[in-house]
């Protein structure tokens, strides 16, 4: 079961409506726990929640011996310096570091186990016991996502920037968490526990508000991203056959598609979500308005991009050791280059690690290595540009320059598509190489561009679906958009949401059977 | 104390008003790359190493925020 297949709705509806009648918070949550395991079991089965369990009780238990430790700490600093406290709770740290370090050793043992299987091309087994044969790998659904939750948390704990959960219960219930657990966001436990904690009852204004940004969810995974996937998806898999435009096509569509497919599920997620009233962070904000490439990876993939400054980029600058480096690299070198060294080296740390995130393949090393190197460029160079701007008088606040930003981000996004899109850097070669063969500028006029897949009439509804993403960035950037909706007419809101429902039943990609195509960042 | 603070930050970060918000990093003034140069150069100044558990938003929204922090490793 994914969140676009024909099982999720009649699940959905019936969960709902069960969650809404329970008038005690402890009874929705044990109605989500539920709901989350049946999930869990429909869309990966019995043996993968057996590992997701076994993950929660490492956490839990983990969890809990650091607050232990800590909690040894809080009693004896009474009265102590704030300097005498720090150096009395360097001791403590130690201690709690064993524990942090052990479930570390199994949780990201296993995650890091997966991805060491996958790049040697290990068979995938559904069965624990599939494991004890060589070369096999166990992948459990949505295991990047808690994984990294799970850190977060301990992490959290053990810098004492969030205290550990003592409800195992709820623990599960967050952690198991159905709406979050295939793809995130990527959500801060200790935060969401407080949610968790206070439940809230019936409101009809949050379950409109969640139905409809569900809607607004399916119509962009299912009418345009699966829509375009059918033309991208012919050109990528065999980019030998094609060249010219039909690859420029393709390759600007890729970018519409993968925004439409991973932003309509966080829609779909983060409004079910919130009809439960639980807000999930979001993961999204109009990416393809950004200046340039730091701005738009702090609007894309939003709590990726957290987690690795908070859990990465941070600890790793901060480091005593880095930090020694740095201070000694400032002195022979000056101000400026101290200040490029301290933040370039921890940024090309993470994107390599961002790189092996998405994919273990040389295609996302390349990929994770492109981006870092833009980043820290421009970066580094961003004095150098705004003495460049100044130079040539260019006012860059004119609607003419933010263009040139916009276009310049979605072509550097695009590019780097290019690396990962095929599967392999042999097919990145191919479609460069493909790009500039020939131009193919005829298949326009003479009809064969449309025979891959898309034909004329299913282009233009992918093209007016992509515009009704732009527009609606656009409004968003401005408006809360179902709030503004909630203040119309009865009518006119009606209106909006059958239209939805009627462009969902009438352009939905459905495939043979009902076929639902799955997530792209579900792989992860 | 506040005034070797003020002077560090003015000589890496000339650009940044840092008197002009007591919400520095709240208010998005300071980002995580500027954060790690100016730990960096108070490091470097006091000779000193900040713990990751200090590097929180509220010990850099504004020097006195900064002093107070530095005080209890100094």
């Amino acid at each position: 079961m994914t969140y676009n297949s024909l099982q999720f709705f009649p699940f959905f509806a019936i969960f709902l409506l069960l969650y809404l009648l329970m008038p005690r918070v402890r009874l929705r949550q044990i109605v989500i726990l539920a709901g989350n395991l049946i999930f869990y079991v429909l869309a990966a089965g019995t043996d993968m929640l057996v590992i997701l369990i076994g993950t929660s009780l490492i956490v839990y238990a983990a969890g809990r011996a650091i607050g232990h430790i800590y909690s040894g700490y809080e009693a004896e600093k009474e009265g102590l310096s704030p300097k005498e406290a720090a150096s009395l709770f360097s001791g403590y740290k130690k201690r709690a570091k064993k524990y942090l370090l052990a479930a570390f050793f199994l949780i990201l043992g296993f995650l890091l186990y997966t991805k060491i299987g996958k790049l040697f091309d290990f068979k995938e087994t559904a069965k624990i016991s599939g494991l004890l044969h060589g070369g096999t790998i166990l992948v459990p659904l949505g295991l990047s996502y808690y994984t990294f939750s799970s850190i977060g948390y301990l992490l959290d704990i053990y810098w004492k920037k969030a205290k550990c959960e003592h409800d195992y219960f709820k623990l599960l219930v967050c952690m198991t968490y159905f709406p979050h657990i295939v793809q995130g966001p990527i959500g801060r436990y200790d935060k969401l526990l407080k949610q968790f904690g206070a439940l809230p009852g019936f409101s009809y204004e949050r379950v409109c508000f969640g139905l409809s940004r569900m809607l607004w969810g399916f119509i962009k995974k299912m009418v345009i991203a699966d829509r375009i996937a059918l033309y991208t998806g012919a050109v990528f898999s065999s980019p030998d056959e094609f060249a010219g435009f039909e690859i420029f096509l393709a390759v600007m569509l890729c970018a519409m598609e993968l925004y439409a497919d991973f932003s309509g599920c966080m829609d779909i997620v983060i409004g079910a979500a919130k009809t439960m009233g639980i807000t999930l962070d979001e993961n999204f904000r109009q990416p393809f308005f950004s200046k340039n490439a730091a701005e738009f990876w702090r609007r894309w993939h939003i709590t990726l991009g957290a987690w690795f400054k908070d859990y990465i980029y941070m600890p790793l600058a901060m480091s005593p050791r880095f930090m020694k480096t740095c201070v000694s690299f400032r002195k022979k070198h000056g101000n400026r280059a101290g200040q490029i060294f301290s933040s370039a080296i921890p940024l090309a740390i993470v994107w390599l690690l961002t790189g092996l995130w998405h994919g273990t393949g040389m295609d996302y090393v390349v990929w994770g290595i492109y981006w870092g190197t833009v980043i820290i460029l421009g970066t580094v160079l961003a004095p150098e540009f705004k003495k460049l701007t100044t130079k040539l008088s260019i006012d860059t606040e004119s609607f003419g320059f933010r263009l040139f930003q916009m276009t310049r981000t979605y072509l550097l996004f695009v590019i780097g598509r290019m690396f990962t899109v095929t599967g392999s850097l042999e097919g990145f070669g191919k479609l460069v190489f493909g790009l500039f063969r020939e131009h193919r500028f005829w298949t326009v006029f003479d009809g064969s561009l449309y025979q891959h897949g898309l034909d004329y009439k299913n282009f233009c509804v992918a093209v007016i679906g992509i515009l009704a993403i732009w527009i609606s960035d656009m409004l968003g950037a401005r408006m809360h958009i179902r709030e503004t909706l909630s203040k119309q007419p009865l009518v006119l809101r009606w209106l909006v949401y059958y239209g939805g429902i009627v462009v969902l039943l009438i352009f939905g990609m459905y495939g043979e059977s009902f076929d639902a195509s799955n997530f792209v960042y579900g792989g992860f | 104390m506040r005034n070797r603070v003020k002077q560090v930050l003015a000589d890496n970060y000339p650009e940044i008003d840092f008197e002009a918000s007591t919400e520095l990093v709240d208010d998005g003034i300071l980002d995580s790359l500027t954060m790690v140069g100016i730990i960096s150069a108070l490091s470097m100044e006091f000779g000193i190493v900040l713990p990751y558990e200090d590097i929180l938003p509220e010990n850099f929204n504004s020097i006195d925020a900064m002093v107070e922090l530095l005080e209890k490793y100094i």
